[in-house]
């Protein structure tokens, strides 16, 4: 900086010997920072008497410290790219803050979201896994309300052999989530990951002295937001 | 002179548009740094991981390298369930050393189900599949649903509870 200032001191100076004389019309160095500052530009207004005002002015004021245009302008320019340049990097830094993938999932940093999908998943993994021999249909219709795309098949497919040992042995198989957490929220889908336990209460005669068996099941479940609702789009058995 | 004029006040125009986005991205910047649920994102995500990878090592032991595999035991906890492994370390030792087991594990998932980001202590869930391999049997798969709690120590997140998700706990008979 101070190089510039010395500069444009020397220029004044020089400046100012040289074109005293001469006309200050005529003057290149008549836009002052003064003007520049001030943020208007007065000649625009083009009318000869804001010039003689301007000129007045530039006399009576001419003592004080006067860049010339020649160098403000420049000067201008070189901090506008700085500026430029540094809001295009922090909007880079910025923007890179915001990629970090861990924004992009909202589990439990959506607290609401986040409690509102799990109960839905719990409860909708309790209807899909339960099946009560006296209601054959609710199973069916638990299918048709809860899954979309493939989890209808996967749903078929792993169902198939509770249907029929429920169906031969008039039993009753209850499933329960007993632990279940978000894995991610993206959105309008989600991911989580279901601990359930699954009961078998038999009505027919094997069953061991009254008691249910139980068997313990793990899988992640996606899960799509559609209509206002949760519908399971996927069960995951981790290749089992 | 009316044109160098407003070359300066085009000059100035620019450098104060300039001076405006710089601003707002500035601002923007230090918003996207000191986003609280970033924050949050950023401890969850690393809780998980640091969950997913102390379970892991929790259940691989090759009984060739007891030692350091007990010693990355030791490292990955903290707590009551580092105090544990400490104490019960010589038994075990000498346990794995007779049976000549390799245990291997793969986590299939986990999530994260209550984090603390003050006091530092977290939840998880963690399934995974764990790989026995022992003298003259064939290698048995088994999955293992596990539960964990998380403290932070120094600014890391250690396992400081580890055990299976019980299977019909509250039998009502």
């Amino acid at each position: 900086m101070p190089t510039t200032r010395h500069h444009i001191n020397r220029e004044r100076r020089r400046q100012e010997r040289d074109s005293r004389p001469r006309a200050s019309g005529a003057d290149p160095a008549a836009p002052t920072a003064h003007d520049a500052a001030d943020g208007t530009d007065r000649r625009a207004a083009g009318s000869s008497a804001g010039d003689e005002h301007e000129r007045r002015h530039e006399r009576a004021g001419g003592s004080g410290r006067r860049p010339r245009a020649g160098v403000l302008a420049p000067a201008l320019c070189l901090l506008t790219l700085a500026l430029g340049g540094f809001a295009g990097w922090a909007h880079a830094r910025a923007e890179g803050l915001r990629d970090d993938p861990a924004l992009h999932n909202t589990a439990l940093t959506d607290l609401a979201r986040t409690s509102e999908i799990k109960g839905r998943t719990d409860e909708a993994v309790a209807a899909l896994f339960s099946y009560d021999h006296t209601d054959p249909g609710a199973l069916e219709r638990a299918a048709e309300d809860l899954l979309t795309g493939k989890a209808v098949d996967q749903h078929r497919t792993l169902l198939a052999d509770v249907r029929e040992r429920a169906g031969e042995r008039k039993a009753v198989i209850t499933t329960t989530v007993t632990e279940s957490a978000v894995e991610r929220i993206d959105g309008d889908r989600a991911r989580v990951l279901v601990y359930a336990d699954q009961s078998s209460a038999g009505t027919a005669g094997e069953r061991e002295a009254g008691e249910g068996t139980y068997a313990g099941a793990m899988f992640a479940v996606d899960v799509v937001h559609r209509d206002g609702q949760w519908l399971v789009s996927g069960i995951d058995t981790f290749g089992r | 002179m009316k044109r160098l004029v407003s070359t300066v006040s085009l000059a100035l125009t620019l450098a104060l548009v300039a001076g405006g986005f710089a601003a707002w991205a500035g601002w923007d910047w230090y918003d996207a740094a000191h986003d609280d649920s970033a924050a949050y994102a950023t401890q969850r995500d690393e809780a998980l991981a640091a969950a997913e990878q102390a379970v892991q090592n929790l259940n691989t032991l090759d009984h060739r390298s007891v030692d350091r595999g007990l010693d990355l035991w030791e490292s990955s906890t903290t707590g009551e369930l580092h105090d544990q492994l400490v104490s019960g370390r010589a038994e075990f030792t000498e346990q794995v050393k007779e049976a000549r087991t390799v245990t291997t594990a793969r986590v299939l998932s986990g999530a994260v189900t209550e984090l603390d980001d003050r006091a530092g202590r977290a939840r998880v869930l963690v399934a995974l599949r764990v790989t026995v391999e022992a003298p003259g049997d064939a290698r048995t798969d088994k999955d293992s649903r596990m539960l964990g709690e998380l403290t932070r120590t120094g600014g890391r997140w250690k396992l400081s509870a580890l055990g299976q998700a019980p299977v019909g706990g509250t039998s009502a008979g």
